[in-house]
């Protein structure tokens, strides 16, 4: 029972780390970033290559690494998106195809089976009550907490943070204060990029570095975004936490070749029960009242 | 102060704003009058920058043929097509209609967005100066703005115009859909604002409210000017009575 718990938290924080990117970018600027899985196995073959090919230690190899991903989501935006935002379905389709694009390019040059793969911060592991928890995954853990109450307090209290809540709630009134949309959709962009690259280098340590794991992160990160209600950040946590553990109990008491079907299955139900999400509202509903 | 020379905009051929001239002296409240679809919004998103903006984006993605001729001037400077930051720099503040506030925000936050480009210390005292030009909102600093009134939207959104340190504050139909009794507050406020020796630039439909404080009235009809003159000489214009005084 007790291992339940400590995994599920762990599988939660894991799922939230994953959705923390894509729902940030989508909440700021409307963009539905589905380069985002691509975007998390850029950024651990990026550390990769800094740590294996130009050799800089890890401490220095990690930060660029979230720097890098940080200007490629940057580039993503002025490059693709800036001609057609405000057009969601060329929005996804343009991001889609960016992020095939680079998961296909990694498999084109090489990238799978085990010859990849990021070191872990601390070999090692405690054991609590009789449950064995490895260091990396208390440092996910540990990390993902943080970084959810640094980000909070970065878009309640910062001018760039509060300019993203400006934007994200109504475009047209950010713009009479001054507040840029480009350059706040370009930062969202970037902010949600790095925050991916972040996600990649806890915890692709503990798995494989191939571009199948691209595709796995996407689709766990568009469940959990959707379960919890798009631009809700609260809604994802708890979309997390649902998921992660069902996650679990699936793996424990049925196997653990089904737990693919647990996020799924949570999109399929919560579209025909509610498909504006847990803590999600459909705009045009609110703005038509 | 601002200077509107010959305006013309265009969406795809339909013309929103036809040859349309006015000025805006420093130190005084002017008022444009006119009915719905008049081109009263136009011509405020026109000055603030907003046009320029939507047309960017319209070209950008090959929309809408959004079209700008003529001249906008503020203080001798041609700024027809700056970008809306670079007006707020100026000084050249909008608050839009329909006050449109960002209801997600409680009343603290909606002020701190909009004080974007203030400094992080003036935005506090700004913050101070709305509370108490508008005393109703200090006990609502905590309330989402989308759960209040709509006149307490309307006496927020103003705030949030003034904490981004206007100097030509230019107010789209501020009294709109709001009680007579509201309306005369906020006209009150209006004076007030005008008071800390803000310009200002006011449209609304119907003027009778308004009337008390402004110092010079334009009239437009379909883009056009059709009527302008002091408080005194619109009080006497018989078709402003009838149209916009309702006497």
């Amino acid at each position: 029972m007790l291992s339940l718990f400590i995994y599920g938290v762990i599988q939660s924080v894991t799922l939230a780390l994953y959705a923390l990117g894509f729902s940030l970018t989508y909440g700021i600027s409307g963009v539905a970033n589905f380069a985002h899985g691509g975007l998390y196995i850029l950024s651990g073959f990026i550390a990769w290559s800094l740590m294996n090919t130009l050799r800089l230690p890890i401490y220095l190899a990690l930060p660029l690494t979230v720097v890098i991903a940080g200007l490629i989501g940057f580039a993503l935006y002025w490059g693709l998106l800036v001609r057609i935002r405000g057009i969601p379905l060329a929005e996804v389709v343009v991001t889609f195809a960016a992020g095939i694009a680079i998961l296909e390019f990694l498999v084109w040059i090489g990238l799978y089976g085990f010859y990849y793969n990021l070191p872990i911060f601390i070999k090692g592991g405690i054991e609590i009550q009789g449950v064995a928890v490895d260091y990396q995954r208390l440092f996910v853990l540990g990390i993902g907490v943080i970084l959810a109450v640094l980000l909070w307090l970065f878009v309640h209290h910062t001018k760039i943070g509060l300019a993203f809540r400006g934007i994200a709630q109504n475009e047209h009134t950010a713009l009479t204060f001054g507040i840029e949309s480009d350059w706040t959709g370009a930062l969202s962009l970037a902010v949600g990029s790095a925050l991916s690259a972040i996600a990649a280098v806890l915890i692709l340590p503990m798995g494989v570095l191939e571009s199948t794991v691209g595709y796995e992160v996407l689709i766990f990160a568009v469940a959990v975004a959707i379960v919890g209600g798009l631009e809700s950040i609260p809604g994802m946590i708890i979309a997390s936490f649902i998921i992660g553990f069902g996650q679990i109990a699936v793996a424990k008491y049925i196997g653990s070749k089904w737990m693919v079907i647990v996020p799924l299955g949570a999109i399929a139900f919560i579209l025909a029960v509610r498909p504006s999400g847990l803590l999600g509202k459909f705009k045009e509903l609110e703005e038509r009242v | 102060m601002l200077e509107v020379k010959n305006l013309m905009v265009f969406f795809e051929n339909a013309i929103a704003l036809n040859d349309l001239s006015l000025e805006v002296e420093k130190g005084k409240i002017v008022a444009v009058l006119g009915s719905n679809s008049a081109g009263k919004t136009t011509l405020m998103n026109t000055i603030s920058g907003l046009l320029v903006d939507m047309k960017k984006k319209e070209d950008r993605r090959g929309g809408e043929r959004i079209t700008l001729l003529g001249a906008l001037k503020f203080e001798g400077e041609d700024i027809l097509t700056i970008k809306p930051s670079l007006r707020v720099r100026k000084g050249i503040v909008l608050s839009r209609e329909r006050h449109p506030v960002f209801r997600e925000s409680d009343v603290v936050e909606n002020l701190k967005i909009a004080g974007y480009l203030t400094e992080k210390h003036k935005v506090k005292e700004e913050m101070e100066d709305v509370f108490q030009l508008f005393p109703h909102l200090t006990k609502l600093r905590h309330r989402k703005a989308g759960l209040l009134s709509g006149g307490e939207q309307q006496m927020l959104a103003i705030g949030m115009a003034l904490v981004a340190r206007p100097r030509l504050l230019l107010m789209d139909e501020p009294l709109l859909g709001l009680s007579p009794a509201i309306q005369s507050d906020l006209a009150r406020a209006i004076r007030d604002i005008h008071k800390k020796n803000i310009t200002i630039l006011v449209t609304e439909q119907f003027a009778r409210p308004l009337m008390p404080i402004i110092d010079r009235g334009y009239v437009i009809e379909n883009g056009m000017l059709v009527i302008s003159g002091t408080r005194e000489e619109l009080a006497d214009n018989p078709e402003v009575r009838a149209s916009y005084l309702g006497v």
